[in-house]
């Protein structure tokens, strides 16, 4: 059983960054699949989060229902994130989420970027934005992030159809969850306790 | 001998009062805090604790000053800090300073150690934040010893050695202060009470019940793995933060002011959320005394009970008011309280019964 969390910062709804995530999710489980894994996806979208998020910045702690939505994320083999593309970076709902995410949750968890934006010109929010908030937080950053613009969900362009991306990004994720093996989920407090154990009992 | 002690803890702030716009003088702020004191005395608490900190806008960087005048002012209460900076400050000074202060109040204090949330101090003091788990540890080590040995020769990583050393003046009976290690978040401090057998406070009142109860019952085991005594054994802490007044509607109507732009959780949920989320109690003072019982559930029966009841700007004369009521909650409290609590499980800890338990092991 192979599960996977789809986290969309999208604010509207219908949200293209929704759609762009569902569309990720269901790439990767198709090539999951195909290595015989039986893959069950779980969606944490945040725009019913806002409140929560901003609380848990001035409280220090989440509530209840951002608590649950940090235990799908980090009990997850695998993350899909996306987020709108706003002033040359990911949304700001998107970064106070993992802002407030407990420390080590995403530590070894292999990671399908992605992003949505007006026009193509943003496309490298990805790989100036999304690729070192991950790469910090010690997550295993899918090579292969999609970007999708207004038009993309439109007539087909010059460019390689969004279809075609999803499907390589997705048959990656695939590749990349594969071979990551079994996560073994980080604590925070264990590790803290255990250290200063440690240096009690040198 | 009463099994639990119940006071009141102030982290000392100096906060405009949000209802007439009126910021009270550093003077006026400590003056307060006396008065607080008495009132707590008077109305039958056991114990009043300050915080310390290094900037503005808190009044309280010289804990053992405030506490020593209060001693004098005060005959039964017991003293204590929440807490003393065990990272920044000279762990020769501390054991002087509450030394001192042990022979002035006849052995009415203790001490709650931590490691301070202000990021700036460990510089200002010369020390490096991100030293501060080995230096709790190194420092809390030399402190123990200069409380215990008659002649201290020490030498670690973050201090000036010390050779031929000996603390003046001795700790009051030979019995040195009792320690509470405390802490908001980490299990490392939990883990260093329960290392050296130590009592462990938990803030308790910034977040939910379910952080408190993982971090107590972590420290109750590691207490019982360390040999001190069992689990239930182990000597426990709790703060609590409290708004009452004879009428719950009351009580929200007046205090919402003061918790919607609160230092610390202000701007953030409403009232009803954070009173549903964490130990805050706005209402009467039978609704405190059920929400305060029901800490038992989740930590077990425990030792301290320390109520916040001062910040936020809330007026002096109010904070006295709020004090006449705990003292009334707290008559309740200690008679609930000794209800069904086994036999095994000890009093508070004080100086006389530090002083017994030496006497009948010196025998």
């Amino acid at each position: 059983m192979t599960d996977l969390t789809v986290v969309s910062g999208g604010l509207r709804e219908p949200s293209s960054t929704r759609l762009l995530a569902e569309r990720l999710a269901a790439a990767a489980t198709k090539h999951l699949s195909a290595q015989g894994l039986s893959v069950t996806t779980h969606v944490v979208e945040l725009r019913p989060l806002a409140r929560s998020i901003a609380d848990a910045m001035t409280t220090g702690f989440a509530n209840t229902q951002l608590e649950e939505a940090f235990e799908t994320v980090a009990s997850a083999d695998g993350l899909i994130a996306v987020t709108p593309a706003f002033n040359a970076s990911y949304g700001g709902l998107f970064k106070s989420f993992f802002d407030v995410l407990p420390e080590e949750s995403l530590t070894d968890m292999p990671v399908l970027i992605g992003a949505t934006g007006g026009t193509e010109r943003h496309s490298l929010v990805l790989e100036h934005a999304l690729r070192p908030l991950f790469s910090y937080l010690r997550a295993v950053v899918s090579p292969t992030g999609v970007y999708a613009a207004t038009e993309d969900f439109g007539v087909a362009t010059d460019q390689p159809p969004l279809d075609d991306r999803v499907d390589r990004a997705g048959a990656d994720f695939a590749r990349l969850l594969a071979s990551c093996g079994q996560r073994v989920r980080r604590s925070a407090f264990d590790e803290e306790a255990a250290r200063m154990e440690r240096l009690l009992n040198p | 001998m009463s099994a639990m002690q119940f006071g009141i803890f102030t982290v000392g702030d100096v906060t405009p009062d949000p209802v007439n716009g009126r910021t009270p003088t550093e003077a006026e702020r400590i003056q307060a805090t006396v008065a607080m004191a008495e009132k707590a005395e008077e109305v039958g608490l056991d114990v009043f604790a300050t915080g310390e900190h290094h900037n503005p806008p808190f009044v309280c960087s010289s804990p053992t000053t405030l506490l020593g005048y209060l001693a004098a002012r005060t005959n039964r209460l017991v003293f204590s800090t929440s807490t003393t900076l065990i990272t920044t400050n000279d762990p020769v000074k501390i054991a002087e300073d509450f030394s001192v202060l042990q022979h002035l109040s006849g052995g009415r204090v203790d001490l709650m150690l931590g490691r301070g949330n202000t990021g700036p101090v460990y510089p200002w003091f010369g020390e490096d934040i991100r030293q501060a788990v080995p230096l709790t540890v190194e420092k809390y080590d030399l402190l123990r010893r200069l409380w215990r040995e008659e002649v201290v020769d020490w030498e670690g990583q973050f201090r000036t050695p010390l050779h031929g050393f000996t603390l003046a003046p001795r700790p009051l009976d030979g019995v040195p202060p009792f320690v509470w290690h405390g802490s908001i978040r980490t299990p490392e401090i939990a883990e260093l009470a329960a290392f050296h057998g130590d009592g462990f406070f938990a803030n308790h009142i910034f977040w939910p019940a379910s952080h408190t109860e993982r971090m107590v019952q972590f420290y109750r085991r590691r207490y019982e793995h360390y040999g001190h005594g069992t689990a239930a054994q182990a000597i426990v802490g709790l703060g609590g933060q409290v708004f009452m007044r004879r009428n719950s509607q009351d009580a929200v109507k007046e205090f919402r002011p003061y918790f919607d732009v609160a230092p610390v959780y202000g701007h953030g949920p409403s009232l009803e959320e954070f009173t549903d989320q964490t130990p805050l109690t706005v209402g009467s003072p039978q609704q405190v005394v059920e929400k305060t019982l029901a800490f038992r559930d989740y930590v077990g029966d425990y030792q301290r009970q320390l109520f916040l009841v001062d910040h936020a700007g809330l007026p002096l004369k109010t904070v006295l008011e709020q004090l006449d009521l705990l003292g009334e909650v707290v008559a309740t409290l200690r008679v609930e309280m000794e209800k069904d609590r086994p036999a095994d499980v000890p009093n508070a800890p004080t100086h006389e019964s530090l002083l017994a338990a030496k006497e009948s092991s010196d025998d």
